[in-house]
C-alpha cells in the first residue's frame, strides 16, 4: 500500500526552479532514502511535502487523500511528521516539555500526555533526560530529541531531515538503530540524508535528486553505481557502502 | 449627481492653495525625511527599532537653544554643534547600553530604550524644566514670496539644510569606504565580519549617525518653535510611520517617504482641521501595515 | 527576555509528603511566593491606615493582574505585543458606559468589558495574520492602532470624547462597586489577582500552554507537531485580552475617571502591564507577583520621597531602574529567585541522600 504518493512536484522562486517535477512514493512500513548534492533542493522537497512551502506545480498525496497547500499541523495531524535539518528544539523547556508538544497531538490530557512523552524517551534511550532544559543539550541528544518529539505525534510516517549531520560515528550508529527500532513498530520513512552509510545500512529504496530533479530511483546497490549518480556526485559524498 | 457634486466639492482646492499646500507639505516632509533616515540607519544595521529616537531630536533643540542663548549663535550655525554632541551622545550610548542586548530578545532591546527614553526626557526635564522654551531669530517670520507661493524662510532654509544633509548622508553611506562597511554591516553582519570590519566599531557609528541626523533635524526646527522635553515624541511616532512606508532599513525610502507623508499631512490639515494630522499618519501607517508591510520598496533594504 | 521554566526543577517527589511534593516542584514553589506576596497584601489593610498607601496598595494589586495578562500574550505565546493598553481602554470605557448610559452593576459590566476587550483581541489576531504582521511590525502595529483608537475615542462623543467619562462617588453601593473606604477596593483587585494567577498556572500546564511555549521558541517547529500557530496566537490574545478588559473595568471604578490620554498611552502601558512581568521575570508563573510588588511601591516611593516634588526625578530613576533590570536581571527577579532555589533543594537533597 502506497502511504505516500507525490507527482510532479515543482518549485519555483522567481526565476529559480528549486525542484522540477519530481515524483516518488513510499509504501507502507518502507524506508525511502533521498540523496543528492548540496542544494539539490531536498529540503525544499520536505518543505513543500510538509506544507511549508506551497508547490508552484504538482500534488502530495498521503494515505490516498490529496494533502497539497495544507498547513504543516495539518500534515502532521494526518499522520505525516518531519523533522528539521537544523534542529529546533524548545530551548527553554524541558526534555519531557517538548516531547510532551508532541503528545499532544493525539489528546488533551496533561497526564496522557506525560505518559506517552516519557514512554517515547524511553524507547529511544533519553529516559533519565527528562529534566533537562533542551536549549543545553549536547548536539547528539538535540537530534535524537528532534526524533523523539516527532515520535510523539504518533505518525505513520516520518520525514527525518539529515537526521545524522554533525554526528559522530558511534552517534550515527546509534541513530541508525533508533530509525531501524522506529521502522520495525510500522513507521514508513522518507530519510534525506548525505552520509552515505546511513542510506546503505537503512533504505530500501533510494531516489537520487540533482538539481532539483530525480535522476535516479531504485535498490540502494544499483542506484550507488549509476553512472548518473556518481557523475553528480564526482567529488562530493564518499561511497563507502 | 448632486452627492457626487459635493464630493467634488468637497476635495476642490483652488490652484493657489493646491500648490501652497504641497509647498507646506514638502517643508516639513523635508524634517521627517531627516528623522526617518536616521531611524532607519539605525534599523538597517542593527535590526533595532529605537524608541528613544524622539529625545534625541529634543535634545538637538535644546542644544541649539542654549547655542543661541548663551553663544549668541544663529541656530544654522550652531547645527553642527547639536550634530557632534548628539553623535557623541549617541555613540555612547550604543557601545555602554545597546550593544548588550543586540542579540537579546526584541523585547528587552524595546524596554532599554523606552528606559533611554524615560532617562533623557527626565533629565532635560531635571536641568531644563517642563516650560516651554524658545528662540527668536530677527529672521523668523519672514515670508519669500514666489509668484503666488509664500515660503517662510526659517522653514525653506530648513528644508534646504534637511536636503543637503540627507544627499551628503547619501554620498557618504555610497562612496566612501566608511559607508560602504555600514552598508555591509547591513547586508549580512557575518560576512562583513569575514572582510575584517569592525562591526562594534560600525554599531557605535551608525547609531551616532543616526541619532546625529535626527539631532539636526530638531535643531532645524527651532526657530520659533516651543520646546518642551516630551517635544520629540510625535516626531517619532511620525518617523515609524515614515520608516514602515519606505521600508524599514532603506534608505532612500525614509527620504521619499517622509516627503510623502510631509504631503499627506498637509492635505489632511487641509481638509479635516488641524488636530487630525496625527490621525492622518496612523491612518496611512495602518494601511502599509496591512497592504504593503514591505514597503515602498518591497523589503529590499538598501542603504 | 530569557524565561524561566521548570527546568531543571522537577525532582521526582519522594514520599507521599505534601511539603515534599510542594517544594520539590519549582511551579508549586511559585505558586507558593505568589500567594504568601498576596496574603501580605491582603493582610495590608491591618497596619495600613492612610489612604495613600492603600491606593500604592490597591493599584499594585491589580497591577499584578494586568501584568499576568500581558505576561500571558508576550510571555507565554511569545508575541510581541506592545501597546496592550488598548484592551484596558476597551473594557474601562464598556465598564463605564454599561454603568452610567444604562445602569448596570459594574459587577457584570467589568466582566462584559472583558469580552469587549477580548473582540478587540479576536480583531487584532485576525487582522495581523491575516497581513501577516510579526515580530517588529507587529509590535509596530499594537502602538498605531493604541493611537488611532486614542483619536477616535477623543473624538466620539458617545464615550465622553476629550473629556472622557466620570462617575461620581456620591452614593456608595455595593452593587455599584463604589464604597467609600479603600478596603472593599483591596478586596476585590485580591480576588481578580487569586483568580488571575490560578488561571495562569492552570493555562501553564495544559495543552493550550504548551502550545503557546512552544509557539514562543519556535513556531515552525510547533507546526511541525500539529501546533495550529494561528489559532492558538489568536487565543493567547483573546485570553489576555480579556483579563486586561476585566482589569480596566475594575481599574475605571477606582479612580472614576478615564479620558483618552490617560488610558491610550504607552508610559502608562508599560507600567501598568509591562513593568511587572519584566522586573519580575517575563514568561514565569511568579513574575508577575515578584515584579508587581516592586514595580509599584518603588515608583511610589521615588515619586514621593526621592523626588522631593521635582517630577522629573521619576522618569529619571525609573528609566535607569528599566535599563538595569534588562541589563543586570535577564530573568527577572524571578530568575534570582530560581537560582536560590536550586541551591537550596541541592543541599537539601544532598543531606537526604
Amino acid at each position: 500500500m502506497t502511504i505516500l504518493r507525490v507527482e510532479n512536484l515543482t518549485m519555483r522562486f522567481g526565476g529559480l526552479v528549486a525542484v522540477k517535477d519530481l515524483s516518488l512514493s513510499v509504501e507502507e512500513g518502507e524506508i525511502l532514502g533521498m540523496i543528492g548534492p548540496n542544494g539539490a533542493g531536498k529540503t525544499t522537497a520536505f518543505n513543500m511535502i510538509s506544507g511549508y512551502y506551497k508547490p508552484t506545480e504538482g500534488q502530495v498525496f498521503f494515505q490516498g487523500q490529496n494533502i497539497t497547500g495544507l498547513r504543516p499541523d495539518q500534515v502532521c495531524n494526518r499522520g505525516l511528521t518531519r523533522t528539521f535539518q537544523v534542529v529546533k528544539p524548545f530551548s527553554h523547556l524541558t526534555v519531557l516539555e517538548n516531547v510532551m508538544v508532541g503528545a499532544y497531538a493525539h489528546t488533551n490530557k496533561n497526564q496522557v500526555a506525560r505518559d506517552k512523552a516519557r514512554e517515547v524517551l524511553d524507547f529511544l534511550g533519553m529516559g533519565d533526560k527528562t529534566e533537562l532544559l533542551a536549549g543545553g543539550l549536547p548536539i547528539a541528544l538535540r537530534k535524537r530529541l528532534e526524533i523523539a518529539k516527532a515520535l510523539a505525534t504518533e505518525p505513520k510516517m516520518l520525514l527525518l531531515d539529515e537526521a545524522m549531520a554533525g554526528l559522530r560515528p558511534r552517534e550515527t550508529d546509534e541513530v541508525i538503530e533508533l530509525v531501524r527500532k522506529v521502522s520495525k513498530q510500522g513507521v514508513a520513512l522518507l530519510l534525506v540524508e548525505h552520509v552515505m552509510r546511513v542510506i546503505m545500512s537503512l533504505a530500501d529504496r533510494i531516489v537520487v535528486i540533482h538539481h532539483g530533479e530525480k535522476i535516479a530511483e531504485g535498490e540502494p546497490q544499483a542506484v550507488v553505481r549509476d553512472k548518473t549518480v556518481i557523475d553528480a556526485y564526482l567529488g562530493e559524498a564518499q561511497v563507502d557502502a | 449627481m448632486n452627492f457626487i457634486m459635493s464630493i467634488i466639492d468637497f476635495f476642490y482646492m483652488p490652484l493657489e492653495i493646491f500648490s501652497q499646500t504641497i509647498v507646506n507639505g514638502l517643508l516639513t516632509g523635508s524634517i521627517y525625511s531627516l528623522v526617518a533616515i536616521g531611524l532607519t540607519l539605525i534599523y538597517g544595521v542593527m535590526i533595532i527599532l529605537n524608541f528613544a529616537h524622539g529625545e534625541f531630536l529634543m535634545l538637538g533643540m535644546y542644544i541649539s537653544f542654549f547655542s543661541f542663548t548663551l553663544l549668541g549663535l544663529d541656530p544654522y550655525l550652531a547645527l553642527p554643534i547639536s550634530a557632534i554632541l548628539i553623535f557623541a551622545l549617541g555613540a555612547l550610548i550604543q557601545n555602554v547600553l545597546v550593544s548588550q542586548v543586540l542579540d537579546s530578545h526584541p523585547l528587552n532591546q524595546i524596554i532599554l530604550l523606552l528606559g533611554v527614553s524615560m532617562l533623557l526626557i527626565g533629565l532635560a526635564q531635571f536641568f531644563w524644566t517642563a516650560e516651554p522654551k524658545a528662540i527668536h531669530v530677527s529672521y523668523e517670520t519672514e515670508v519669500f514670496k514666489l509668484g503666488i507661493l509664500r515660503f517662510s524662510i526659517p522653514r525653506t532654509v530648513a528644508f534646504f539644510s534637511a536636503m543637503i544633509i540627507s544627499f551628503s548622508l547619501f554620498l557618504f553611506l555610497q562612496y566612501t569606504k566608511t559607508g560602504a562597511a555600514i552598508r555591509a554591516v547591513s547586508q549580512s553582519r557575518a560576512g562583513a565580519v569575514l572582510m575584517g570590519i569592525n562591526v562594534k566599531y560600525i554599531y557605535m557609528l551608525t547609531f551616532g549617525l543616526g541619532t546625529a541626523v535626527t539631532a539636526v533635524a530638531g535643531a532645524l526646527l527651532t526657530p520659533n518653535y516651543r520646546m518642551i522635553p516630551t517635544v520629540g515624541a510625535p516626531y517619532a511616532v511620525t518617523a515609524f510611520v515614515v520608516v514602515v512606508l519606505g521600508t524599514m532599513g532603506n534608505f532612500i525610502g525614509a527620504f521619499i517617504g517622509g516627503l510623502i507623508i510631509g504631503l499627506v499631512e498637509a492635505f489632511a490639515g487641509f481638509y479635516f482641521g488641524g488636530d487630525v494630522k496625527i490621525v492622518a499618519s496612523m491612518f496611512v501607517f495602518i494601511l502599509i501595515l496591512l497592504f504593503k508591510p514591505a514597503g515602498l520598496f518591497g523589503g529590499k533594504t538598501g542603504i | 527576555m530569557k524565561t524561566t521554566t521548570n527546568s531543571q526543577t522537577k525532582g521526582k517527589s519522594q514520599g507521599g509528603s505534601l511539603w515534599q511534593s510542594i517544594f520539590m516542584d519549582w511551579d508549586r514553589v511559585q505558586l507558593v511566593i505568589s500567594f504568601a506576596l498576596l496574603a501580605l497584601l491582603a493582610l495590608s489593610p491591618l497596619v495600613v491606615k492612610s489612604p495613600y498607601y492603600m491606593s500604592i496598595i490597591i493599584l499594585t494589586t491589580l497591577y499584578i493582574f494586568t501584568g499576568i495578562s500581558w505576561n500571558i500574550i508576550a510571555g507565554f505565546s511569545g508575541q510581541l505585543l506592545i501597546a496592550h493598553i488598548s484592551f484596558l481602554a476597551f473594557g474601562a470605557y464598556t465598564t463605564f458606559v454599561l454603568y452610567i448610559t444604562y445602569g448596570i452593576t459594574p459587577w457584570v459590566g467589568i466582566f462584559v468589558g472583558g469580552v469587549v476587550a477580548a473582540l478587540l483581541g479576536l480583531g487584532m489576531a485576525f487582522v495581523t495574520l491575516r497581513y501577516g504582521l510579526k515580530m517588529d511590525y507587529f509590535a509596530l502595529f499594537s502602538i498605531a492602532l493604541m493611537v488611532a483608537l486614542k483619536a477616535l475615542f477623543l473624538k466620539w462623543k458617545f464615550v465622553g470624547s476629550t473629556i472622557g467619562l466620570t462617575i461620581s462617588l456620591g452614593e456608595p453601593g455595593f452593587s455599584k462597586m463604589i464604597f467609600d473606604t479603600k478596603e472593599p477596593y483591596l478586596y476585590i483587585a485580591l480576588g481578580l489577582t487569586v483568580i488571575g494567577i490560578m488561571v495562569q498556572y492552570r493555562l501553564y500546564h495544559s495543552k493550550m500552554g504548551k502550545y503557546f511555549l512552544a509557539i514562543r521558541e519556535d513556531e515552525d517547529a510547533a507546526a511541525a507537531l500539529g501546533v495550529n500557530t494561528s489559532l492558538y496566537n489568536t487565543l493567547a490574545l483573546v485570553i489576555g485580552g480579556a483579563m486586561a478588559g476585566v482589569g480596566g473595568g475594575f481599574y475605571a471604578m477606582y479612580v472614576t475617571h478615564i479620558e483618552p490620554p490617560q488610558v491610550f498611552d504607552l508610559g502608562f502601558n508599560v507600567e501598568i502591564m509591562m513593568a511587572a512581568p519584566i522586573i519580575g521575570g517575563l514568561g514565569s508563573l511568579a513574575g508577575p507577583v515578584l515584579g508587581g510588588v516592586v514595580n509599584k511601591p518603588f515608583a511610589e516611593f521615588v515619586r514621593g520621597f526621592v523626588a522631593g516634588g521635582n517630577p522629573a526625578v521619576l522618569p529619571i530613576v525609573y528609566g535607569l531602574f528599566l535599563i538595569s533590570v534588562i541589563l543586570f536581571l535577564p530573568r527577572g527577579l524571578t530568575g534570582v529567585v530560581h537560582d536560590l532555589y536550586l541551591k537550596v533543594r541541592r543541599r537539601y537533597t544532598s543531606n537526604k541522600a
